[in-house]
């Protein structure tokens, strides 16, 4: 086994041998510090659940208890009725917890942040009350009696054999959870929650994700609550209540929200300060309230990010070094061409043949502003196509047509012949399109080589999951998109940079990165909102060489928007004038500039006139 | 009989959704806290009336300033550093903020529930059949008329534009003189007097715990919601909507039926007309 094999395999299984290690050592304390450490490492792998759907997807879930209580009804009833075998009815009450999570996902995932918490505020409450009314089954408000763990014939009676038991089938559970939010799947997750724009270029289908989000993160759940129930010996609908939901809600936030370590830490020892608190018992609400609170405002990523930012900070180059004041080192393009071959990249494009876009009578309105006005739009393959025009002019709304994120009124639009009406917006990577943002939109809290490898395109669901596994053992495909993504960075001119927080660019090595994201995939025609905007006059030429480079190297089309004449007119054959959401002229750029049609709307009625 | 009933408790709602909307308009935070601001109007109330025994009239004027005061510290005091995060941190902070101060009211007062007398006592009116206490009336007629003044205070007062502006766009409101930091917490302010009132007309029938917090901030919410969260005209009709399917669920279903009516108000609007049933006029970003 290579080191780097070793490493990613150690990594997937860490969180479960912790969890072992601490139910081991629990066995050197009396029975009442074993029940404690018991439910600690339930609060941990309930932490690590709520590390995927509030750390990383960032969507603020109040149905935590009930979702415990799905697990921990979903397999005493089954083993009380039904007289099923512990581990059966255990793996039954996680299913049924995967099927609650989906349940709540569907509809309640077409909100964000106050609308969703009150969706899942409302499954909470439904949940109770349904399991407080069916009496026969649950036996009400009174709750019910759950028989201690039987395997085999073995009963797990004792607190030390629970606590061993318990640690055993969590770390089990966990290594599936620590490989998803390692890998690509986590990465898909954070970055949708920092721009769910730019992650929806990328190929990444938001609504799916988040479904798949709650689906995961309450299997986890559900089976923390099956496996917890016997110690608990008798459970009952309000110990599974809204309080449950909101305290567990801290977990992830004050442990920390950029892994799974955050997660455990923060379930396991939150859990533990009421014990080691007991004088205080009183006001345990009161303090957690208070470090909720205190760690949003202090430490938004959580202490455990604190934590690990402070041990690590010296070791990165600093941001303010920007990169004005370095030597830009470019590695060649067919690096990058060479590390994407392995990924089945096509062979660069060529001239000639159908028009790779063409935007036939396109219109969209907004109320009575008609933002694009039946614009027809042609770029030839591997040519660089600019488009200007004065503000509200219709040129990113025209982007937005063309890249799927709005749809026309009337029209439509055609990629190498092929009609993208009713391709969604996710699919569009997969033909060879990606785009750039007006405003830099990178992933803030992922790395740079993060950025770019979601930048590949290979984001399904599916895609994930099979990706996030083959990290956890650090494959041969998932060492070729290291591969790529390296070569795109180093193509660009932030090699040195792979492994800092794309956060923490300035704002022309962000733009930079967007382009790094938006060349990784080999795409045909890359649309590029405002490249330059904000950035000096000495780095839009850089920008303009590196831009020429891709396209003449990699025969990548694009088409450019940008208000700077100057920097449009050095870098495209052709120019577009769009003016009040209609094409005012195309012409190549000297002819362009010469137009007085253009030059009236730019710089008014007395130039044109001169 | 029923609806009248259902209205009263309607518009102790609205004036609850109406706090909350004030806050989300004018500065785009949904305040989780807003039951435990109820909480302490309806304390301050028995503190006054039970308390001081002076009547409830020094009420009516006290407990909306010491709410809004409150609220306007909450929001100076801690939701001021982060107001430039993300909707995810404000968000969870004021839930935990609404919990905590329920916490802070249960060591205070550590007792089941408190009662506050009925404010308008007597024999109740005859209308035919109908049987209607004055304390409804006063109550229906008093929480409508307080929320107009809110209404009208955020549509028409001096403080109300700036509220407005800011609303409409933070930075342009700075430039134009109007200090954000002052019309948040102006903003919180109000919602909290709000709020504050509905304590006042909930204290009586609704009796004084925490769990007045919980009830207050979903009822306001849903209410909110029904009316489209961004609309004050929506929060009125959204809470009298509220308080009327909730009398006649309990009446004629089951009281736990109660509860689960405002959530199913609250899921088929969400779903079937999630700009709610008021909404406002809104330009959609390019």
């Amino acid at each position: 086994m290579s080191s780097g094999r070793l490493r990613a395999v150690m990594g997937a299984i860490a969180p479960s041998a912790v969890l072992l290690a601490i139910a081991i050592l629990g066995l050197l304390f009396d029975t009442y510090w074993q029940y404690v450490f018991a439910i600690s490492i339930t609060a941990a792998v309930i932490g690590s659940a709520l590390a995927m759907l509030v750390g990383y997807a960032r969507c603020i879930t109040i149905a935590t208890g009930a979702m415990l209580a799905v697990g921990a009804y979903g397999a005493t009833i089954p083993i009380v009725h039904g007289s099923m075998p512990f581990l059966a009815a255990v793996a039954a009450a996680t299913i049924l917890g995967a099927c609650a999570g989906w349940v709540l996902a569907v509809p309640g995932v077409r909100f964000r942040s106050h609308n969703l918490a009150m969706i899942t505020l409302v499954f909470q409450a439904v949940v109770i009350i349904v399991l407080r009314e069916s009496k026969t089954l649950t036996g009400g408000a009174e709750g019910m009696h759950v028989p201690p763990p039987v395997i085999l014939g073995i009963s797990f009676e004792k607190d030390a054999d629970f606590l061993l038991l318990s640690a055993a089938l969590y770390a089990l559970a966990v290594v599936p959870m620590t490989v998803l939010l390692a890998g690509a799947f986590g990465k898909n997750l954070r970055a949708l929650a920092s721009n769910e724009n730019a992650a929806r270029a990328f190929g990444i289908d938001v609504r799916n994700h988040l479904i798949a989000a709650f689906t995961f993160s309450s299997a986890l759940i559900a089976f923390a609550g099956a496996v917890s129930a016997p110690r608990f010996r008798i459970i009952d609908p309000d110990s599974y209540g809204i309080f449950t939901s909101i305290f567990t809600l801290a977990y992830p936030i004050i442990g920390g929200m950029g892994s799974i370590w955050g997660g455990l830490a923060g379930g396991g020892i939150l859990r533990l300060i009421p014990e080691l608190l007991r004088p205080l018992a009183d006001y345990i609400e009161l303090i957690f309230c208070v470090l909720v609170v205190a760690t949003l405002t202090f430490f938004p990523d959580g202490l455990a990010s604190a934590f690990w930012r402070g041990t690590t900070r010296r070791h990165r180059v600093k941001p303010g070094a920007s990169f004005t004041a370095r030597a830009i080192e470019l590695a060649p393009m067919a690096e990058l061409f060479a590390a994407t071959q392995a990924l089945g990249a096509a062979a660069p494009g060529r001239r000639g043949g159908d028009p790779i876009l063409a935007v036939e009578r396109a219109s969209k309105s907004y109320g009575a502003l008609r933002a694009v006005d039946d614009v027809s739009l042609t770029v030839q393959p591997c040519s660089l196509h600019g488009l200007m025009g004065p503000n509200g002019a219709g040129k990113t709304t025209l982007f937005n047509i063309v890249s799927g994120f709005v749809a026309a009124d009337s029209g439509n639009v055609r990629m190498s012949g092929t009609l993208l009406d009713r391709i969604p917006l996710e699919a569009r990577i997969g033909l060879g399109m990606t785009r750039t943002f007006q405003h830099a939109a990178v992933f803030e809290r992922l790395s740079c080589l993060d950025n770019v490898i979601i930048g590949l395109g290979r984001n399904g669901i599916a895609q994930g999951i099979v990706r996030s596994v083959g990290q956890a053992f650090a494959n041969a495909d998932s060492r070729s998109e290291r591969r790529a993504a390296q070569a795109a960075l180093a193509a660009v001119g932030l090699g040195v940079r792979k492994d800092e927080l794309a956060g923490a660019l300035p704002l022309g090595d962000q733009r930079r990165l967007e382009i790094a994201r938006a060349i990784v995939s080999r795409p045909r025609i890359i649309l590029l909102d405002e490249p330059v905007s904000g950035v000096s006059v000495e780095e839009a030429r850089r920008l303009r060489e590196l831009l020429l480079a891709i396209n003449g190297q990699l025969g990548i089309a694009m088409v450019v928007i940008e208000h700077n004449i100057g920097f449009l007119s050095s870098l495209c054959q052709r120019i577009s004038v769009m003016s009040q959401g209609r094409i005012l002229a195309e012409d190549d750029a000297a002819s362009i500039i010469a137009d007085p049609r253009v030059r009236h709307v730019y710089f008014g009625e007395q130039e044109a006139a001169a | 009989m029923i609806v009248v009933g259902g209205l009263k408790f309607g518009a102790i709602y609205s004036l609850a959704a109406l706090g909350i909307v004030v806050i989300y308009k004018a500065t785009r935070i949904v305040n989780f806290a807003h039951g435990a601001f109820v909480l302490a109007g309806a304390y301050a109330t028995y503190g006054i009336v039970e308390g001081l025994n002076i009547g409830y009239w020094p009420a009516y004027v006290l407990v909306p300033i010491a709410a809004g005061l409150l609220a306007a510290a909450v929001e100076f005091g801690i939701l001021r550093p982060i107001r430039q995060a993300d909707m995810f941190a404000l968000i969870t902070s004021t839930i935990f903020i609404g919990i905590g101060l329920s916490e802070v009211y249960r060591l205070v007062q550590n007792t089941e529930m408190l009662g506050v007398r009925n404010p308008l006592p007597g024999p109740p009116i005859f209308i035919g059949d109908v049987i209607i206490t004055k304390e409804q009336i006063w109550v229906l007629v008093g929480a409508i008329i307080s929320a107009l003044i809110g209404v009208a205070i955020f549509g028409y007062a001096p403080i109300g534009r700036g509220l407005r502006a800011m609303a409409a766009n933070a930075r342009g409101a700075a430039l134009c003189g109007y200090s954000n930091d002052g019309m948040n917490a102006m903003a919180w302010f109000l919602g909290g007097a709000l709020a504050g009132l509905a304590g006042i007309f909930a204290a009586p029938s609704k009796g004084i715990s925490p769990e007045l917090a919980i009830s207050m901030i979903t009822a306001g919410f849903v209410a909110a919601v029904i009316g489209g969260i961004d609309s004050l005209r929506g929060a009125l009709f959204g809470g009298l909507i509220l308080g009327v399917a909730e009398t006649f669920a309990a009446a004629y279903v089951s009281s736990a039926m109660k509860n689960a009516v405002s959530f199913l108000l609250l899921f088929v609007v969400l779903l079937w007309r999630s700009e709610g049933l008021f909404p406002e006029a809104k330009i959609r970003d390019v």
